[in-house]
């Protein structure tokens, strides 16, 4: 994928578990995610982000949550996952 | 902690890039696969399925199709690595603070005195393979065993996801036909040495007259013989107690072979720049700069200049880097370059005394306070700019989770 692109997700924040995307819509179709199949954190200055890896079971995602920003961002798609 | 016998656990992760992978993408679980580096096509770690073909880690891609024309290729995110690891180290230190990290995907756990807690140590071992497996999907091989070098040999003698101990009444049955190059410190170059003396075994290395082993091999004549018993007194010593490190540096693996003097000065920029910060983040400075350069023919040249004061200084440091550069034979093509910092002083806090250096200090301040809140190069010397690829792209083998070891990778 070329471009990060700023996604609409609904996501479950549970308590001692994290977060975890339920859906994101682009170009406005709606994505279920089926899977997180990884997660991982990463830093770019003091900002941190959270990494993950989703399936809707046609193709791999990675989906990026800034709790600073409260923002979105789809980093990343493979096809055939 | 008492001298009495220890327990000593080694954890590896087993096929560590590659397994990530396969769990981020379930399209790749099963298959052979190969994760490479973003420049050069160089294997860094091949999947299971991939070694079975006979896929190494250091192959190019060809050699590795070759090997497996089936295989799949994955471009490796380090920081994807780095996290993951950073997370096994915390599980490892929930059953003891004597964690010694090993590398991105091995270490070492004392857990001697942690018994009383958690029962035994295969209580320990099942409960640490079952939490990574269940929290990240990854399998590891731990060895028990009194030592860290029988550890070691024992995370080695099942894989993947194997549970190996060995009880000191053993060692000396094990150790009997053992080849020496199994032990871990004992490489290929050592073994031939050995096997011109008519060693093999481990058990032959043990008997072998300590007199004839220091004549051929020094001091550590003496330390082969106790390997070869299956002896080590060496602790497990965590990242805090390891003391002050003595170096700071960065390699860089060009993305392409370069030539001359002007087409390598910015990337010596970059390392200079990537030193300075890491040492000025962790309050040090250093007296001597080194310089290391490799050529395509996999030569490798270092040379190095002492300066009057230390220095943390970016500038500083590119600027004794491109005096020892002009040392070297510049019309050869040169595929690595390396920047180190010795000497070091901990602690530094250097007061500029003249105008000029006042103001690089404080220039250099105001850059890193930038590049602290919004990351890595965002502010830099102006040719940086058209660099496409800033930072390290590599997982260091001296990376360590936490302290100046922490290496950001991009």
């Amino acid at each position: 994928m070329a471009k990060p692109e700023k996604v609409r997700v609904a996501a479950i924040f549970e308590p001692g578990r994290g977060v975890r995307p339920v859906w994101f819509d682009r170009q406005r179709r709606q994505y279920l995610v089926k899977e997180t199949t990884y997660r991982w954190q990463d830093r770019v200055g003091d900002k941190p982000l959270l990494h993950f890896a989703v399936t809707d079971g046609e193709a791999l995602y990675e989906l990026v949550y800034s709790p600073l920003e409260g923002s979105w961002t789809l980093l990343d798609q493979q096809a055939g996952s | 902690m008492s001298g009495g016998p220890r327990i000593i656990m080694h954890l590896d992760m087993n096929a560590f890039f590659a397994s990530v992978e396969q769990q981020c993408n379930p399209a790749l679980r099963g298959q052979p696969l190969a994760v490479i580096g973003s420049g050069r096509t160089v294997v860094t770690t091949a999947s299971y399925e991939a070694r079975a073909c006979g896929v190494k880690t250091g192959m190019n891609t060809w050699e590795a199709r070759q090997a497996c024309p089936q295989i799949l290729f994955v471009v490796g995110n380090n920081r994807k690595y780095v996290d993951t690891s950073t997370r096994i180290i915390a599980m490892m230190r929930d059953y003891t603070p004597l964690v010694e990290v090993f590398s991105i995907d091995e270490a070492f756990l004392d857990v001697t005195g942690s018994l009383g807690l958690f029962g035994s140590a295969t209580t320990i071992a099942y409960r640490l393979k079952a939490r990574i497996r269940h929290e990240l999907g990854l399998t590891c091989s731990i060895g028990i065993a009194p030592n860290k070098l029988l550890a070691k040999l024992a995370s080695d003698m099942q894989k993947p996801d194997g549970l190996t101990v060995i009880d000191a009444d053993e060692v000396a049955s094990l150790m009997e036909r053992l080849p020496v190059g199994e032990l871990c410190g004992i490489g290929g170059k050592t073994v031939r040495k050995l096997a011109d003396l008519n060693i093999f075994t481990c058990g032959q290395l043990g008997r072998y007259p300590l007199a004839i082993l220091r004549q051929h091999f020094g001091i550590v004549g003496e330390q082969l013989s106790r390997m070869g018993r299956g002896l080590d007194a060496s602790p497990v010593v965590p990242s805090q107690d390891a003391g002050p490190v003595k170096s700071v540096g960065h390699s860089m693996t060009l993305r392409e072979d370069l030539c001359g003097r002007d087409a390598l000065a910015r990337y010596l920029l970059q390392l200079a720049e990537m030193v300075g910060r890491r040492a000025r983040r962790h309050r040090v400075a250093g007296r001597t700069v080194h310089l290391v350069v490799r050529y395509d023919d996999f030569t490798t040249v270092g040379r190095q200049r002492s300066r009057l004061t230390a220095t943390s200084q970016s500038e500083a440091i590119y600027h004794d880097a491109m005096t020892i550069l002009d040392s070297f034979d510049l019309s050869r093509p040169v595929r690595l370059l390396g920047v180190r910092l010795t000497g070091l002083v901990h602690q530094h806090e250097q007061l500029p005394l003249f105008p000029e250096e006042r103001r690089a200090a404080a220039m250099a301040a105001a850059m890193d306070e930038a590049n602290d809140r919004f990351g890595e190069f965002t502010v830099t010397f102006g040719s940086l700019l058209t660099t496409a690829e800033k930072g390290s792209r590599v997982i260091s083998p001296a990376w360590r989770p936490d302290g100046i070891r922490r290496i950001d990778v991009t």
